[in-house]
């Protein structure tokens, strides 16, 4: 509220104003204590939820997931992760999964590899399952670990360094056991019952579990991905039964994937012939995100040698998942390596950067910035939406 | 030097210097089927003592302090060299890893590459100095060997998992 010098009545007015006001200001307040309830419940479960996985690299040991609302940019709670945690959300949202690593004496002692079971209603640990302590610390990639489809069995990959993947029972809260996946790396989920890894080879290795858990099958395709030319990167995305995965050059290689095994689908490029010639390519950490009911996939772009394949960018290219055609170009302010979008019909596109600490929130149609959240991390690596 | 950023796309390279990080090596039969092209010298090569090695002469031209050190050219961490330790060994308390993950990298001096071995040393947190972040010839995680981004204090008996530091040691010259 302004005034003009010549306002003389408006600032009557309000002198009047706070004389009324005098005796309520002087009232005093009442205690705080033993007011209830003393825990803030969360609103209503929300598309446009964001859990943001925060490495916290400079003090690892401390891994956070913070949970913002994208409507409104507020900082709504947190949960702690330990070292190299990884979160999943169930498929009804109603839990958070972390596979978590602790030390009985912080940097030593006796190490602990727990699934921690969060209740995204209250953020509070519900339940907590030890595995045997063979987890891979890693950047948090999208395979680090992952969830059948029917929320039944949390999967996490092994790395010390041999391969395998835990198996552990959310219904039971239990460690079920590990699949040997040596040469494989991450997990993938293809189904209710199924999963695969990428071989060092480029072949894909299918694991088939029952209803308990145990491995029904497992098998190993010969080579699909050419990992020496040009190998796909460890970020792909899921839509519906289709792995979209992207090589360093800038390549998109569909896996139609389910309990059956997978099944390579026609290449397409993100890029012209010309655009690679000038060193257009993919690149970040979460470097590609996609929406299935409006068929998008989006992903962060720069150029670049080959080895920057790792470096985010300002652009952010949207394509159609039919016609392969780029429909939409999004310009960043500022450098992000990190997407996602919600899979609602008015979907957020949020973007973050590992090295800063802003959560920037788009329309995801319109590529407009609705708003940035500061404060949102340390190491923002990996973001959970629904 | 926000101002740069502005200029070129490629001055977000800064960003991927902090956001892959860690770098270990991978199971052997990763190595065994994704790095038949390499020595397969990188695994168990810690267990080897480190013997001091002169930096910064004509033949090992550079700052091992600084991320442009040509040793460092796949390397995804903390420079050992400005943690108490030096290119070769970990700093006082630490361990080094057994397992590792490996690049090859150009040295100016006599213009042959080198593969070299960037154990990590393990067993207190994070040094939080010099990091750097370079990826020439990196790999996806499916390729373990050649991957800096998982954390490769892992596999050691006393040593598992918490990261310090990484070395950048000469395993020999690549054929």
């Amino acid at each position: 509220m302004r005034f003009s010098g010549s306002s003389l009545w408006c600032r009557a007015a309000l002198l009047a104003a706070m004389m009324l006001a005098v005796p309520m200001a002087q009232a005093e307040l009442p205690s705080d204590i033993g007011l209830k309830p003393e825990n803030v419940s969360l609103p209503p479960m929300s598309k446009h939820w964001v859990w943001v996985n925060d490495m916290v690299f400079p003090h690892m040991s401390d891994g956070q997931i913070h949970l913002f609302d994208g409507d409104t940019g507020r900082f709504l709670g947190m949960v702690s992760t330990g070292y190299s945690g990884h979160g999943v959300l169930s498929p009804d949202g109603k839990t958070l999964w972390s596979a978590e690593t602790y030390f009985s004496r912080h940097t030593r002692g006796t190490r602990t590899d727990v699934v921690t079971v969060y209740d995204t209603s209250s953020l509070k640990v519900t339940a907590e399952i030890s595995m045997p302590p063979n987890r891979g610390s890693s950047i948090p990639v999208v395979g680090v670990s992952g969830v059948t489809d029917d929320g039944r069995f949390l999967l996490t990959y092994n790395f010390n360094p041999a391969q395998s993947v835990s198996v552990v029972d959310t219904r039971a809260n239990a460690f079920v056991g590990e699949v040997e996946t040596p040469g494989c790396a991450l997990v993938h989920p293809s189904g209710p019952r199924s999963f695969f890894s990428v071989c060092a080879d480029g072949g894909v290795m299918t694991v088939v579990l029952d209803d308990t858990g145990h491995v029904v099958s497992q098998s190993h395709t010969d080579p699909i991905f050419d990992m020496t030319k040009d190998p796909v990167t460890e970020k792909p995305i899921r839509i519906g039964d289709v792995w979209y995965f992207v090589t360093f050059d800038g390549d998109i290689r569909p896996l139609h994937a389910n309990a059956k095994g997978v099944t390579a689908l026609p290449a397409w490029p993100l890029f012209s012939s010309e655009e690679k010639k000038a060193g257009w390519r993919p690149g970040g950490v979460l470097q590609l995100a996609g929406h299935a009911g409006h068929k998008r996939l989006y992903a962060i772009v720069h150029q670049g040698p080959r080895d920057s394949h790792k470096d985010g960018g300002r652009t952010i290219h949207v394509y159609d998942l039919e016609s392969h055609a780029r429909v939409q170009t999004i310009r960043t302010q500022h450098p992000v390596g990190v997407i996602a979008v919600s899979s609602d019909d008015h979907p957020l596109l949020f973007a973050a950067s590992p090295e800063a600490t802003d959560l920037y929130v788009y329309d995801a149609r319109s590529g407009k910035l609705r708003r940035t959240v500061t404060e949102a991390g340390t190491s923002i690596m990996y973001l959970n939406t629904r | 030097m926000k101002w740069l950023d502005s200029i070129i796309e490629g001055s977000t390279r800064s960003l991927a210097r902090r956001s892959s990080r860690r770098g270990f090596l991978g199971g052997l039969g990763a190595l065994l089927v994704g790095a038949a092209a390499l020595p397969l010298l990188p695994v168990a090569r810690g267990a080897e003592r480190a013997a001091a090695k002169p930096a910064g002469t004509a033949a090992d031209p550079g700052d091992p302090a600084t991320c442009e050190y040509w040793r460092h050219c796949a390397i995804d961490g903390f420079l050992c060299s400005c943690c108490g330790g030096t290119q070769t060994s970990c700093p006082p308390g630490t361990e080094m890893s057994a397992v590792t993950w490996i690049g090859t990298c150009h040295n100016p001096a006599d213009g042959k590459d080198y593969v070299i071995s960037y154990n990590d040393c393990c067993g207190k947190s994070q040094c939080g100095r010099c990091f750097c972040n370079r990826n020439e010839g990196d790999s996806p995680l499916y390729q373990p060997g050649q991957s800096n981004d998982y954390n490769w204090c892992s596999g050691n008996s006393s040593a598992n998992i918490p990261y310090h530091c990484s070395t950048a040691r000469i395993v020999g010259v690549a054929e």
